[in-house]
């Protein structure tokens, strides 16, 4: 027994004797505790609709609570989930899904084809890659109980990777009616048929969730592999700790108060490391790409030869220490615009991104013309990683050199003022940082920051415009295999570097950490929580 | 005096609506944008302009202002922008832990603090004067945080007597609930005591300087019926003040606290929707806030004729 679970036991002993109030029962608590995971997760869980956002810390508790009609495995294969399996007819433009036999909802009710598109209809809505589906189609249908069928104008070969993306926002399934809630207002039912269900009576905002264990699920038996195989309820009951302070974190974790902090403050893994109770690993497999956003509205990065200068500056190890310290095995560079380990990487057309040269780089912009505009670079603080690479970005300005304002202020902010179209002196910006999952730059269709359509529909903050990477993106979709989609894939990155809609700053791993008793952790690149448990059970 | 009472309680509606106004024109002219931090970072210009529609953010300010006050006077806080839950609802889940660490931090300061005063007073000059301005000294310049984690360290860490963070409701045990709130109601009660001990001590001297306490000495009562029956009484209003100011700074210090002792309360709940920009939220915790501060300031008043017969309302 601890010692503090003595001088529990004791001061329960003298509220029993006398002294008033409720004891508490050490022993039953403790069974209760080993049932019970206990996780501290990224960041607080506000919204719980994976359609209305696309916060991460929502998709991970959708894939707790939701089931998927497709996943995909680690070789990027699309791997049936909820669904048995799936036909392609008609040369490629009807596919027709069936669903495995006796899932269920939360509530009891089962699983059916309708729901399944119903969840489609709403997540299509929303979702870019799934928009790519609804331009194509030409019904969607349940052809019974089991079995729907979605039929295509022309073929479409993304339409399983579509439906199986595991990065936002998945296509997760919903009952019928909660689907047919529309995609811009939150649902208000939070019934799912994932192997875990929300128990939403002991949800308080900003510092708890609670998840149950669904005994109803059923899992595929194939061995779980990213959002792939069989998804296994093994901790009875699962607590999300929302603790906002890392340090506060870190001590509950060596205290065994918590059991697994998903991303700890690097500065704080050699103190885990020398604990012997705590295990720190990577658990995500591609790990976190960062990124510096460049706006094109605006002088002087309007100019395409001023941002093509900038690349001759950056050295990507800069910015990865920055975040990760020394340890460089924390940390890729990535010459890509595209995912490292992913099939679409690639380095051609980065040569300016390799010269790591101050000197060069002005150079290039005494060349290209710039004449000390103000480059207003939004810094959010409260970010660490976004903040750390925030801060060698402003140094980089000074050592260039250039006329730079940092404007310091938390993320609610930058990201209002990131929408801002207006030139600097009315409240407009041009630079940014933030950061990425590995999955959203796998492909084209997840790089939603890869779009130059300027200022229009489904362009993204810093708005490029290039004619040539949106024919090369539309034509990427029509690619009928693999080789092609790589072929397309890296003439899009050579026009990208000559574009520059934003200087990639590589990979840098985020380990989790958790209690040495806690089992069946995923490697992933999404972050997964079933068929986590803590010792046997 | 109950006429008083009800005048002074009257008296807050105005003052509510004036902190109505101002709390929800700051948070309308901040900068920040609840629905860009919904649609995260995949969503583009538009989706965020839509998502803006559809919370009704981009209508004017008159109109929003107006339906917010209307839903006030009704009672209705509103619903939080981003978990759908009444925002009353959210103020309620939260209210018991924040509640427990202020008072128990009340009580803590108070059992400390006016005896190192007193004691202070009394032999002031001597070297339990010097330690206790040591203290109060010490107490005002290390910030909330460190000593929390100082504390944390030494009584959770190393020690391992109690937890280092979290909350459990009374509900579920006497101990349980007790042993969260000790090392966070210590870290936030230091600036307090300090506050409480130095204002004792500075009034007690003054009053231990009056001509009826010499003529108690000269009548020759005990030194703890001079202290504690004649001298802490009449120094009682100055401190009883500036232990109601002090509400404020602990309702500012429970918002550091909460967040290094991870206590679910309304601090961090603060902080939490000022961070997302989640209005109803702000709007609804602060007007509480503004609201305790005012019946505090009422109970501190009424307080004053128990110590001071003298003062009639």
């Amino acid at each position: 027994m601890r010692r503090r679970q003595l001088l529990g036991a004791a001061a329960g002993g003298l509220a029993a004797s006398g002294f008033g109030g409720t004891v508490s029962a050490p022993a039953v608590a403790q069974g209760a505790a080993a049932r019970t995971l206990r996780i501290v997760p990224q960041a607080n869980l506000t919204s719980l609709d994976p359609v209305w956002t696309t916060a991460t810390i929502t998709r991970t508790h959708s894939y707790l609570v939701y089931d998927t009609i497709l996943s995909v495995d680690e070789k990027f294969e699309v791997k049936p989930q909820a669904a048995d399996g799936w036909q392609i007819e008609d040369d490629g433009k009807t596919y027709v899904f069936t669903l495995r036999e006796g899932q269920k909802f939360h509530n009891g009710e089962p699983v059916r084809a309708q729901d399944c598109v119903a969840s489609i209809k709403r997540w299509w809505a929303r979702d870019g890659f799934g928009q790519e589906i609804a331009k194509r189609l030409d019904t969607i249908e349940a052809i019974d109980d089991r079995r729907f069928r979605i039929k295509l104008q022309r073929p479409f070969t993304h339409l399983l990777a579509a439906i199986a993306k595991p990065n936002a926002s998945p296509c997760f399934i919903m009952p019928e009616s909660v689907a047919a809630t529309d995609p811009n207002t939150q649902i208000t039912s939070w019934v799912g048929s994932g192997p875990y269900r929300f128990m939403r009576d002991e949800w308080v905002p900003g510092s708890r969730a609670v998840y149950m264990r669904n005994d109803a699920y059923v899992p595929r038996q194939e061995e779980v592999s990213w959002t792939a195989g069989g998804k296994r309820a093994n901790a009875e009951r699962m607590e999300w700790h929302i603790i906002t302070d890392p340090a506060t974190a870190g001590n509950a974790l060596m205290n065994g108060e918590v059991d697994f902090i998903e991303l700890p403050l690097h500065d704080l893994l050699p103190l885990f490391r020398r604990n012997r109770q705590v295990v720190v690993e990577n658990r995500d497999t591609i790990g976190t790409i960062g990124m510096m956003r460049l706006n094109h509205l605006h002088p002087p990065f309007d100019n395409p030869e001023i941002r093509q200068a900038l690349l001759l500056a950056v050295n990507q190890e800069d910015f990865l220490r920055a975040v990760v310290g020394d340890e460089s095995s924390m940390y890729k560079t990535s010459y890509s615009y595209w995912s490292l380990g992913g099939p679409m990487h690639t380095e051609a057309g980065s040569e300016a991104l390799q010269v790591r040269s101050i000197e060069k780089a002005k150079e290039a912009l005494a060349k290209a013309g710039y004449s000390g505009q103000k480059i207003v670079q939004l810094h959010a603080s409260d970010f660490p990683t976004i903040a750390a690479q925030s801060q060698v970005t402003a140094d980089l300005m000074r050592r260039l050199g250039v006329n730079h304002e940092f404007v310091a202020t938390d993320w609610g902010t930058v990201v209002q003022r990131r929408a801002s179209r207006e030139p600097v002196d009315r409240g407009g910006w041009n630079i940014f940082h933030t950061t990425w999952a590995g999955p959203d730059w796998l492909d084209p269709p997840a790089a939603v920051g890869m779009r130059a359509v300027g200022t229009g529909p489904g362009g993204w903050f810093g708005w490029p415009s290039s004619e040539k990477m949106e024919a090369l993106r539309a034509e990427w979709f029509e690619a009928p295999n693999l080789a092609e989609q790589q072929r397309l894939a890296r003439e899009l990155q050579i026009e990208a570097f000559k574009v520059v809609p934003h200087v990639p700053l590589g990979h840098f791993l985020s380990p989790s950490a958790w209690r040495r008793d806690v089992t069946g952790v995923i490697k992933s690149p999404v972050v997964l929580f079933y068929n986590m448990g803590k010792g046997g059970g | 005096m109950l006429a008083y009472i009800a005048r002074r309680v009257l008296a807050t509606i105005p003052v509510m609506l004036i902190v109505a106004f101002f709390v929800f024109s700051l948070l309308y002219l901040a900068p920040g944008d609840p629905a860009a931090v919904i649609a995260g970072d995949q969503a583009t210009p538009q989706d965020v302009e839509r998502i803006r529609a559809s919370l009704g953010l981009d209508r004017p300010f008159v109109v929003r202002f107006t339906e917010w006050l209307w839903r006030i006077v009704q009672g209705d806080l509103g619903v939080s922008i981003f978990t759908n839950l009444p925002v009353s609802h959210m103020i309620a889940q939260r209210i018991e832990p924040t509640t427990s660490l202020m008072l128990i931090t009340i009580v803590l300061a108070i059992c400390i603090a006016v005896p190192m005063g007193v004691v202070a007073a009394w032999k002031a000059g001597s070297w339990i004067d010097r330690a206790v301005m040591a203290f109060a000294v010490f107490g005002f310049s290390v910030p909330v945080f460190v000593t929390g984690y100082v504390l944390a360290y030494i009584f959770a860490l190393q020690l391992d007597w109690l937890p280092v963070q979290g909350y459990t409701p009374l509900s579920e045990g006497f101990w349980p609930f007790l042993e969260n709130l000790i090392l966070p109601a210590i870290a936030l009660g230091s600036i307090y005591i300090a506050l409480i001990a130095r204002i004792t001590r500075a009034t007690m001297l003054e009053v231990l300087a009056q001509d009826y306490i010499r003529t108690a000495k000269a009548k020759g009562l005990g030194s703890r019926g001079i202290l504690f029956l004649h001298a802490l009484k009449n120094a009682a209003v100055p401190i009883s003040t500036v232990i109601g100011i002090g509400i404020a700074l602990l309702i500012g210090g429970a918002v550091v606290t909460e967040s290094v002792f991870a206590i679910p309360g309304l601090g961090r709940l603060t902080v939490d929707a000022i961070l997302r920009r989640d209005y109803p939220v702000i709007q609804g915790v602060v007007l509480l806030f503004s609201f305790v501060y005012v019946l505090v300031n009422l109970a501190i008043d009424l307080l004053y004729t128990v110590f001071d017969p003298r003062i009639r309302y």
